[in-house]
């Protein structure tokens, strides 16, 4: 028996007119909500990441702990030195962020002495660093993944959603403790580069061309493609889509079983994976097949393989005629500029980093909490598994600790789902900017994975960008294509696009990747030269435009475009009104 | 006192004082062993005398004090005008015209040519701060031959000491129009294939590690007044590598007009307009040039230079002028990947990285 010492004596008041508000002070500057009169001050960016909109769990899991905790607490351990993070308001469902600038020159000063005591470490120990955080974190994941839940005591369950949301807030930190130091380190090469009069079209390609986790993937799709064709499988997937394919599949049996079998065994590796980035309120691949089925039939239905090797060769062979162009014209001193940041920049590679972290961490951070929810809704009978996602955190907790889960929460998670889908039909109304608008941002987050560079800037606060018919952008991926436009909202549109059509949309994820198999040309509302859409459409050979902060309102579905990726320019032909009357 | 000095001839000590800083400079650079044109100057004193012993000094004192310790613009252009008609209309002494001549024949038999055409340039004196100030207001002459033309060019020059511009900037600093008198460059002038400028630091960044040219063909004459878009050439100045040469689209050039005796600027052949200038071995020329200028003087220059018609693969190009280059933004040659610097200047500063 521990000895206990009773606090008891000391619980009562403390010092006269104490009140517990006045001691009040959060680690994160500012956490999340909903918008407030007082935000209109600030610059607030409509998110890309979330074109679905979130549910209350979901708003708050990401909207607190990983926007605020996650950047906020990053921002202060590098540091910034003149911002101290991300933080986020909800329109309805729909995420905004906004830098926090720091403005006392002073406290700028002892930052940036920090800074240059702390990146210079911190690219020396790139490697170990990420390495030891990405092994901690699959060490946690591995905790959850052992699990079985359904033989944990209910009484357990509270306990492990504290242990999961700690999981994804902890995955944050790491996750912004190097992505901004890496981007830092880009973003002086990149300034660096373009000073010295290097194409800046051409900075990406200086660091393409090396192997990722999502890569890795789509080889693995493409893999089971291949046998799905040897197996004579084709015509089922051309007949069926989504689950379907799997129900076809399962009645046909023989070479089939065999074949679901090896899919299977392919989701246990990769199939711990979100088509969205830390939201707790989307399915992973294992609970609901219909992305890599689709996938898979997107592969099965070419008629050529696509050759992931050659793209490799092809991606490393013009990384080096990219290299050897850009130092032919400088001076030798520029030489040896170029060369260090370079060297510094493969070593601690950020666009590299951009797509495999998001198989360590932010496909399936949220995946523990959302199975704990679900746990939960079986145990308190809710009807819906997906219930708890629509709980605010201290309503989940009361329904994890005993309390009941009865008319009042259910009636309420009823009206809420209404809610969730009103705004969500909402989402290509909404504003990209609210608040003060300024010329130019800080925040590396902003400017290289939201593309928020002055041009965009000026974009978005265009009155009339519904009328604009040509576009400018950032040169994503080189080549001019002409087609008609699919404008989607998510990736749970993405069977729309038709061969040959040219996708808009608001930022793409490595869900869409199949996608670009298809599609002729695409243009993005946010995302820079380093975004998926990016990476992909080089990748692919498909011309593509990003950062053109307002593709999705100008241009309307089936709308006749053309894509100019070579010089980042986006422009309407035909609007689908004319094409229609014609 | 002299009248006339020789390029080549003159004690280097003495040049700047007696020849302006202009030619002066050419003597400097002729004793460094680059080459420059030959040629001749009629001394600062030269004007001083025929100033004084001519009784002009007098009648621009009595324009100038019409006008006043604060005068209009139109007021200083109306003095200009009537000091430069002055200048025109008082013959040079017999004795100073005599000299000339022979300088004159001097030149025409030391290029073994007859009626050789020159370049008649002015050439001030005081310091290299006027001197910039000063940069490209007196006047040029080009393509001028035989002793009688000779003479009047130099005339010529000495009234261009008297412009609106030069006038205003004297009164305004409050210098005596004594105190800055003017010497005349007559220089052989080199039949050029293709002339320019040539920067030994970056003349708008200021980066100190390349050697900035722009070219044309022809004289440089359309090149200094703007008057053509050149070719732009950068090339490292510790390897001598070629960076950039952006070919420019050429629509005018200055070319000597025989019928008229001068350079004059005319439309380019479309012939050669679109075409490269400069071929590697004359870049690497000009380089060498510019760089053994820097080395000489100690700091950056930009020099005009001619590639004559008979010049040869190997020969040294002719520098016609050189001045310390006037630098807007001055830096230090990038010494090392620094990512910490990097971020503050780019992504911490407040303002838009480039190329975005």
């Amino acid at each position: 028996m521990a000895t206990v010492v009773p606090v008891e004596p000391y619980t009562g008041e403390w010092y006269p007119g104490f009140q517990p508000e006045f001691i009040t002070s959060p680690y994160i500057i500012d956490g999340t909500g909903p918008f407030r009169k007082e935000d209109e001050d600030k610059f607030w960016f409509l998110d890309f990441h979330w074109s679905r909109g979130m549910t209350p769990l979901a708003a708050f899991a990401w909207g607190q702990d990983g926007y605020c905790w996650g950047t906020q607490h990053a921002a202060e351990s590098l540091p910034l030195p003149p911002g101290r993070g991300i933080t986020s308001r909800f329109a309805g469902t729909h995420l905004y962020g906004s830098a926090i600038p720091e403005t006392d020159p002073r406290e700028i000063g002892a930052r940036a002495n920090r800074l240059g005591t702390n990146l210079p470490r911190f690219l020396e120990n790139y490697q170990s660093t990420w390495e030891a955080g990405r092994d901690e974190l699959e060490a946690t994941w591995g905790y959850f993944h052992g699990l079985d839940l359904t033989a944990v005591p209910t009484g357990d369950l509270a306990g492990l959603l504290g242990q999961a949301r700690r999981y994804h807030q902890r995955s944050m930190e790491i996750h912004f403790g190097v992505m901004y130091p890496l981007l830092v380190n880009f973003l002086g090469f990149y300034g660096a580069c373009a000073e010295m009069g290097i194409n800046t079209a051409d900075i990406g390609k200086f660091l393409q061309g090396e192997d990722t986790k999502i890569m890795e993937t789509d080889r693995g799709l493409a893999e089971l493609a291949k046998k799905a064709k040897a197996a004579g499988l084709r015509q089922v997937f051309e007949d069926n889509s989504g689950n379907a394919i799997r129900t076809a599949l399962s009645a046909k049996g023989g070479s089939a079983s065999q074949w679901l079998t090896d899919f299977d065994d392919f989701l246990q590796v990769y199939g711990h994976r979100q088509e969205a980035t830390c939201d707790v309120g989307v399915p992973s691949w294992i609970e609901d097949n219909t992305i890599p089925l689709d996938m898979i039939k997107s592969f099965v239905l070419k008629d050529e393989d696509h050759d992931f090797e050659a793209a490799a060769r092809n991606a490393m062979a013009e990384r080096e005629a990219a290299v050897e162009t850009a130092r032919s014209g400088l001076t030798k001193e520029e030489q040896a500029v170029f060369d260090a940041g370079l060297r510094s920049n493969l070593e601690a590679n950020f666009p590299w980093w951009q797509d495999d972290h998001n198989y360590y961490i932010d496909l399936k951070v949220m995946i523990p909490l959302r199975r704990v929810c679900q746990e939960l809704a079986d145990r308190v009978g809710a009807e819906d598994r997906n219930d708890m996602l629509y709980l605010f955190w201290p309503e989940l907790q009361k329904v994890a600790t005993g309390s009941t889960y009865d008319g009042g929460l259910k009636s309420l998670v009823k009206d809420r789902r209404q809610y969730f889908d009103h705004w969500g039909a909402l989402r290509g109304q909404m504003p990209k900017v609210l608040g003060t608008v300024p010329e130019t941002v800080e925040d590396p987050v902003l400017i290289e994975i939201f593309g928020l560079n002055p041009s965009a800037i000026r974009a978005v606060q265009n009155p009339n960008a519904a009328e604009e018919t040509v576009l400018e952008g950032v040169a994503a991926a080189k080549g001019t294509a002409r087609g008609i436009a699919r404008v989607l909202q998510s990736s749970d549109d993405m069977h729309r696009l038709e061969p040959g059509s040219i996708l808009v949309c608001e930022s793409t994820s490595p869900s869409w990747t199949p996608a670009f198999g298809k599609i002729a040309g695409a243009a993005c509302d946010g995302g820079g030269m380093l975004s998926h859409a990016a990476i992909v459409g080089r990748e692919y050979g498909v011309p593509t435009v990003t950062a053109i902060g307002i593709a999705t309102v100008a241009i309307k579905d089936g709308d006749e475009i053309e894509v100019d990726g070579t010089n980042g320019r986006v422009t309407i032909l035909k609007r689908a009104a004319d094409l229609a009357g014609a | 006192m002299q009248s006339v000095v020789w390029v080549d001839e003159v004690d280097l000590a003495q040049a700047v004082a007696l020849a302006g800083s202009k030619m002066g400079r050419l003597t400097e650079l002729h004793r460094a062993g680059v080459e420059v044109p030959q040629g001749f100057a009629v001394t600062v004193d030269a004007y001083r005398r025929h100033c004084t012993e001519s009784g002009l000094d007098a009648r621009i004192e009595e324009v100038i004090s019409w006008l006043g310790s604060e005068p209009s613009d139109a007021a200083v252009e109306d003095a200009s005008t009537r000091i430069r008609t002055l200048f025109e209309d008082t013959p040079m002494s017999d004795a100073l015209a005599g000299e000339i001549t022979e300088a004159y024949e001097e030149l025409c038999l030391r290029a073994v040519d007859v009626n050789v055409p020159t370049a008649v340039r002015s050439s001030a004196t005081g310091e290299d701060a006027a001197d910039a100030s000063f940069a490209g207001i007196f006047d040029t002459y080009l393509g001028v031959s035989g002793p009688q033309r000779v003479i009047d060019a130099v005339r010529a020059c000495w009234g261009s000491l008297f412009t609106g511009r030069a006038l205003a900037y004297r009164l305004r600093k409050g210098i005596s129009h004594h105190a800055m008198p003017i010497a005349v460059g007559v220089i052989e002038l080199i039949h050029a294939r293709a002339s320019g400028v040539a920067f030994s630091v970056h003349p708008v960044t200021g980066k100190p590690d390349r050697i900035v040219i722009e070219t044309s063909w022809g004289w440089g004459e359309a090149i200094v007044q703007g008057l053509v878009n050149p070719d732009h050439v950068e090339v490292g100045k510790a390897d001598g590598r070629l960076l950039k040469y952006d070919v420019a689209h050429k629509s005018v050039v200055s070319a000597f007009d025989f019928a008229d005796g001068r350079v004059t600027e005319i439309d380019m052949p479309a012939k050669l307009a679109d075409r490269k200038v400069l071929d590697d071995e004359q870049i690497a020329a000009i380089a060498a040039a510019v760089t053994a200028i820097e080395e000489h003087y100690g700091y950056p220059v930009d020099v005009e230079w001619v590639i004559s018609r008979h010049r040869r693969a190997g020969d040294p190009v002719c520098i016609v002028q050189s001045r310390p280059v006037t630098v807007t933004a001055p830096v230090a040659a990038p010494a090392a990947y620094d990512p910490v610097a990097l971020a503050q200047k780019f992504v911490f500063s407040g303002k838009p990285i480039p190329g975005r």
